[in-house]
């Protein structure tokens, strides 16, 4: 098959796949029924503060599997709506910054700087209306950069890389990732090591599972879910409920929003926002291609550089930065969202994830089998099909058709999503929690599953309590696996060669890129701290 | 902070030094490297001795990372209420566990049934009677712990939502179990 080909086969296995239902006679993909789905759930929990669209992807996952069960035809309606949530979601977390000065996720805290002024100026709608352009616009930026340099990435990986430089390429990830996430270089190496430690526990070869205390509860080791959903969302659970404790519950206190003067989005002004957005989108998808920085460094970075850009070229009256810039808006909202493309770079191209969305797209493959994310995936093979690749040009079809509903109507859905800002947190965290361990069940049906669910919990809301991001734990859990294999396989293929790492210059250059990273990152904290 | 970085630092490179001493030389059948009909194979100890020693070595960073001396204290009422969450949630997963077989053991006291639970684990009433309590138990025990009082809407809400929430996930998912059916 030719690559155009793949391309086609992709198209055609989300058009011509499995029917949801028929609508006048004619039937209705249900990959694109489960983006549509996923984008507006996305943009509801979005909306939600303190509900993050991977909250909603670790409960809807098992559930999805569930229902789908594990064969290869699930993989496109379940990952479809995964990124629907994962598209949603940032849209949606505006919603809360502009209209209530709440953000809905963490990466909307810079929305609220210009958005919450706009509203208090009567601007709301023309508000929503600028997040919802440089949004889009900048998600649309990022999947375009996805398609074109994922296959670059994975061939050169493919091309130049072997076992023992695969492991120094896994290495490199984990101190990237330990060293940048959390600003702390040694809680960042702590956080990885407690989730390799937690991933070894009941593996090996050996017929006695290693670290199980002898005990047959740790024997088969922690399921994946349990030590993801645990510490991601019971852990966000429990220290949500803490903060909720501290303060009053801000859901409760919505202010009437009165909108007064013309609340449209002329073309003067998306010819004036369309620089930032621009400049945004590039910053974001930058940075979304390295693994672990996040939306929340792409914002803070888009909403500096659009600053400093509206101080040089600031006409006389118009508002600045902080006092309802229209500009700023835009320059926070391409920024976060240019972020989600890019981030399937690592995952798509490495079988690397890059924060906790990509963790879950990982999981989801990992759980349905028949697609194994990695450079192989983008082998273009003329004599054989491969079927990974077209399942991956699928995959960018679901993304494409999630645009577009973002694009037609993710506006209405934002404006309709306004109501989740006054749900109740005491009531909806619980919620999630009995959701998140009926999901567990739904995929390991043992009471079992659900204790170590609620003790991987705890140990995410300690670390949260000591300002430790859970993140490199969860990424060091779902790649700790991968990594001895690959050093059992490299070790093998050297002929037992100890010093294998070493054995190219590729994997020396790796090595000592980790080695450089976290050196860096500890001086940068050592200044910091002096400075302080 | 410093304080703190201090504990955990010293914290993690304890756990280090048990780890790398104690635990994987007494609880993992191979060595750092195996040699097997002449074949020379990483062994099971390896990598877990490649984590313990990050975390030695994350512990030590967090040690001599120089912070500024702001705040010290860790204020303990915040890990209590946290405590009190924690102990609601294990409450509700020993009600979600052994509420059904427990109403079935009273039934049989008053002679109504004399079949086990796992015959009865996917038939109304019994299969939602553990999900039921237990749910109540966690939405409503939580949601009552974070206002500071218990009140009957609380309980009514907590009761309408894991109805909801069986609606939601078991009535259209056949294969699907709630806790606790799978067990039996």
């Amino acid at each position: 098959m030719q690559p155009l080909d793949y391309i086609a086969a992709g198209i055609q296995a989300v058009i011509f796949g499995p029917a949801a239902f028929e609508l006048l006679g004619v039937p209705v993909p249900l990959t694109l029924v489960m983006v549509f789905a996923g984008v507006v759930t996305g943009i509801l929990v979005g909306a939600t503060p303190g509900l993050a669209g991977p909250m909603a992807m670790a409960i809807s996952l098992p559930i999805l599997i569930s229902f789908f069960g594990y064969n290869v035809e699930a993989l496109l309606p379940v990952l479809g709506f995964l990124i629907g949530i994962m598209k949603g979601a940032t849209l949606g977390g505006a919603v809360p910054a502009i209209l209530f000065n709440t953000p809905g996720t963490p990466d909307a805290y810079m929305t609220t700087l210009d958005g919450y002024p706009l509203t208090k100026k009567g601007q709301s709608r023309k508000a929503l209306k600028v997040a919802h352009l440089s949004s889009v616009s900048g998600d649309t930026f990022s999947d375009i950069a996805l398609f074109v340099c994922a296959p670059f990435v994975a061939l050169m990986v493919e091309r130049h890389l072997d076992f023992p430089e695969k492991t120094a390429l896994l290495i490199l990830s984990l101190s990237f990732i330990a060293a940048v996430i959390g600003g702390s270089p040694g809680k960042g190496l702590i956080s990885v090591a407690l989730g390799l430690i937690a991933v070894f526990i009941g593996g090996g070869e050996d017929f006695y599972p290693r670290l199980s205390l002898g005990t047959d509860a740790l024997a088969g080791g922690f399921s994946i879910m349990t030590a993801i959903l645990g510490v991601l969302i019971v852990g966000a659970v429990l220290k949500e409920y803490e903060d909720l404790w501290h303060r009053s519950n801000l859901s409760g206190t919505c202010e009437r929003i009165v909108d007064n003067g013309d609340q449209r989005l002329t073309r003067a002004e998306i010819l004036r926002i369309a620089p930032y957005i621009g400049q945004s989108s590039i910053v974001g998808t930058i940075i979304g291609a390295l693994p672990g920085i996040g939306t929340t460094l792409a914002a803070a970075l888009g909403y500096q550089l659009g600053r400093a850009r509206h101080e040089r070229r600031r006409p006389e009256g118009a508002p600045a930065f902080g006092e309802g810039a229209i500009e700023g808006v835009a320059a926070t909202e391409a920024a976060n969202s240019s972020v989600s493309g890019s981030n399937l770079i690592p995952v798509l191209g490495l079988g690397i994830p890059g924060n906790a969305a990509a963790v879950f797209i990982i999981l989801a493959t990992d759980s349905i089998g028949g697609f194994t994310p990695g450079p192989s995936v983008f082998r273009f093979s003329e004599s054989v099909v491969n079927t990974e690749l077209v399942l991956v040009f699928g995959l960018f079809t679901a993304m494409l058709f999630a645009n577009l509903v973002n694009w037609t109507f993710g506006g209405a859905f934002m404006r309709a999503a306004t109501v989740m800002v006054r749900a109740p947190k005491r009531t909806l965290l619980p919620v999630v929690l009995l959701l998140t361990f009926t999901a567990v069940y739904a995929q390991e049906p043992s009471m079992e599953s659900l204790w170590f669910t609620l003790g991987f919990g705890i140990l995410g809301y300690l670390m949260r309590k000591v300002d430790m991001s859970p993140l490199p734990f969860v990424i060091a859990f779902v790649l700790g696996g991968s990594l001895e294999n690959s050093a059992r396989q490299a070790f093998s293929a050297t002929g037992g060669d100890p010093y294998f790492l070493f054995s190219s210059w590729i994997s020396i250059f790796f090595l000592a890129g980790s080695v450089v990273t976290v050196v860096l990152a500890l001086r940068q904290k050592r200044t910091d701290s002096t400075q302080a | 902070m410093y304080r703190l970085n201090i504990y955990i630092g010293t914290g993690a490179v304890l756990l280090a030094l048990v780890g790398l001493f104690l635990w994987i030389p007494q609880d993992t059948g191979t060595g750092l490297i195996v040699r097997v009909r002449r074949q020379v194979s990483i062994g099971d100890a390896l990598a877990p001795t490649i984590a313990f020693t990050l975390l030695a070595i994350g512990g030590a960073l967090l040690l001599i990372e120089r912070r500024k001396h702001s705040s010290t204290d860790v204020m303990l009422a915040p890990f209590l209420h946290t405590g009190a969450l924690v102990a609601v949630i294990i409450l509700g997963l020993l009600l979600m566990r052994h509420a059904g077989p427990g109403f079935l053991l009273v039934a049989e006291w008053f002679g109504a049934t004399d079949t086990e639970y796992r015959l009865l684990r996917e038939t109304f009433p019994w299969k939602y009677i553990g999900y039921f309590l237990g749910g109540v138990a966690i939405i409503g025990g939580m949601a009552s712990l974070s206002a500071g009082r218990l009140q009957a809407r609380t309980v009514l809400i907590a009761g309408v939502v894991t109805i909801g929430l069986v609606a939601l996930v078991d009535v259209p998912f056949d294969d699907l179990l709630l806790p606790p059916n799978g067990d039996y």
